[in-house]
């Protein structure tokens, strides 16, 4: 027996052949979807911060005053730190955990993967390096480790860790956009996204632990101001990531994610902490200091509610027929 | 000390390169009788999948996967014309298309995704560490990885290696064997393609208006990828069977996402010289 379409559409629990939400095959999905766990949105989250950290202490060492580049070396122990389980996590999130060095077998940079595991391994010692070389400088690493750290040549450590570290809060959003999840492909720009926002929250880590140690107001205002341009480049980038988005943005604008992208990546992430600097301002010493504590505070926080969510919502995105055929025909 | 370095990374000199092999998949003549499922499960000994019922015509098997490298698709198509209702099935049996230019392999970061002597796209286990890169880059949604600490190669990623092991021994792959309607055709490229298109010809002249070939140099789905090495006849367009009109190489567009991502951070240290350099 033949059935008419219509009553034949009744008969079938899933929209038939055809009929999907995209006109595919049931509503079945073009990709496959990611099999990453948090382990990874973290570590983008980490190793963002530590090469943000790091690029502003050197800035702070090669064109600041006495103070800045006092205050701001501070920035040298943050990245150590927020670096130390970077490799960790991204071994842990391996299907073969005890096989990590194979990352380093060949050089493709073709691969952001590959890229990445490189440019991990290289900054990570050196940015170690730095912090030792500071810590010997100042008294804190004494005897043979200290004399050892002494002998870091700080210019060129600096600046090769600049350019590495640019390289790692610049390449986990390329990672992420050269697949074929509709969510991070569609736009060219999730790359600058996370770049600018690995440079706010390393500065915000600057800023965080001057405000700890007393900084004088002048060094405050400039961190603040840095913070703050990496954050108007956020807003610029993510503006731009939306729009070349379109619908395809849904999982992460509407549903299970709204809310921490909304109110922890763009309110609570960006535009408050922005405003919140703008504020202080006004105020001077203890007062500015913990407002600016308040507001760097934010800033971290949100960008990892910015990379958990855009994180996230590409494995609902992985599962969107419709985007899927969208992303193959632009 | 190359030497050394070589024999502790695993790499090896590549055997000497012979001629493209590939599938040529005629889903004019599939009946879905999956023969070619099984008998890839079985050669490649892929664990079985479970006894879900989706209730999607016969189709019980859903998706290319890390232990299903076929899978044969029922495309139910009813429609009204004039007073006549039309119905007619299609059946295809994907597969790993074997992309000239393999976004799996691309990927891949420790270089365990490879391509053969025979031209196809085969994942060496004993390399793979599981990163996943591979999984969301392929177009198709071919390669999957092996739940952690499953039965079956856990934490890896797998898909079908056109019968690797087979090639080497020039015996046809399992699901080519075993395929009772030459609708899955084993052979060199060149000679298949020249099939394909005199095959193409013949339905056409039968009034078959909407079939087309799927991945051949010629094609618009070959723009990116490149020609398919596992390519298809089709009866509908390439959605109908959830194949994406032009399938995406992350790769064309990486060098404008650098850029932006670049720009933004050279702006920043710019910024900083001037912020910190201004007093």
């Amino acid at each position: 027996m033949i059935r008419n379409p219509s009553s034949s559409r009744e008969n079938f629990p899933a929209p038939p052949a055809g009929e999907g939400q995209g006109g595919g095959y049931y509503d079945y999905p073009v990709v496959r979807r990611p099999v990453w766990t948090w382990e990874v949105p973290t570590y983008f989250w980490l190793g963002g911060m530590a090469a943000g950290a790091y690029v502003t202490a050197s800035l702070a060492q090669n064109f600041g005053s006495d103070e800045d580049r006092r205050v701001a070396a501070g920035g040298f122990y943050v990245a150590a730190a927020a670096l130390a389980p970077c490799a960790p996590l991204l071994i842990a999130d391996l299907g073969r955990p005890e096989r990590f060095h194979h990352m380093l077998r060949v050089f493709k940079p073709l691969s952001p993967m590959n890229l990445g595991a490189w440019t991990l391994a290289g900054f990570t010692p050196i940015a170690v390096a730095r912090a030792a070389s500071h810590a010997a400088g100042i008294g804190l690493l004494r005897g043979p480790l200290g004399a050892l750290a002494r002998l870091v040549p700080t210019r060129l450590a600096e600046l090769s860790g600049c350019v590495l570290g640019l390289t790692l809060a610049g390449y986990s959003g390329v990672l992420l956009a050269a697949t074929n999840i509709p969510l991070w492909a569609k736009s060219k720009l999730l790359g600058g996204l996370f770049m600018a926002s690995a440079l706010a929250s390393g500065s915000a880590a600057v800023t965080l632990q001057a405000a700890q140690r007393g900084v004088p107001d002048a060094t405050l205002h400039r961190l603040a101001m840095l913070e703050s341009a990496a954050s108007i480049g956020e807003m610029a980038m993510l503006t731009g990531y939306l729009v070349q988005s379109g619908k395809t943005a849904r999982p992460l604008t509407s549903g299970r994610f709204a809310a921490p992208f909304w109110l922890g990546a763009v309110g609570g992430g960006t535009l408050f902490p922005f405003l919140l600097h703008q504020f202080a301002r006004r105020g001077n010493g203890r007062s500015r200091r913990s407002l600016s504590s308040v507001a760097a505070m934010c800033t971290i926080a949100g960008a990892l509610a910015l990379r958990w969510s855009i994180f996230e919502a590409g494995k609902v995105s992985s599962e969107d027929q419709a985007a899927s055929f969208e992303l193959s025909t632009d | 000390m190359i030497d050394t370095y070589k024999r502790l990374m695993n790499l090896e000199e590549p055997p000497p390169a012979k001629k493209a092999k590939g599938f040529f998949t005629d889903t004019s003549l599939c009946i879905g009788c999956k023969a070619c499922e099984v008998a890839c499960k079985q050669w490649n000994q892929l664990p079985a999948d479970g006894f879900a019922i989706t209730g999607n015509s016969y189709d019980n098997t859903g998706h290319l996967g890390a232990t299903t490298w076929r899978h044969v698709q029922f495309i139910e198509q009813a429609k009204a014309n004039g007073t006549r209702q039309e119905q007619r099935w299609l059946m295809m049996s994907d597969v790993c298309k074997h992309c000239a230019n393999a976004a799996c392999l691309e990927a891949c970061p420790t270089g365990a995704l490879i391509r053969t002597e025979f031209d196809t796209v085969y994942v060496q286990q004993d390399i793979c560490n599981g990163c996943g890169f591979c999984v969301p880059a392929c177009p198709f949604g071919v390669i999957d990885r092996a739940p952690k600490g499953g039965q079956f190669e856990a934490g890896t990623a797998h898909k079908c290696t056109l019968c690797y092991d087979r090639l080497k021994d020039d015996m046809t792959p399992a699901c080519a064997k075993s395929c009772p309607t030459a609708s899955i055709q084993f052979g060199d490229v060149d000679e298949l393609r020249t099939r394909a298109r005199q095959r193409l010809g013949e339905l056409k002249e039968r009034g078959e208006s909407k079939a087309r070939l799927y991945g051949m140099p010629e094609g618009e789905e070959a723009a990116e990828v490149g020609p398919l090495h596992a390519f298809f006849l089709l009866l509908d367009e390439p959605k109908a069977y959830n194949l994406p009109e032009v399938p995406r190489l992350p790769r064309k567009t990486m060098a404008e996402r650098y850029g932006w991502s670049a720009a933004v951070g050279v702006g920043f240290a710019l910024i900083g010289a001037l912020v910190f350099g201004r007093r």
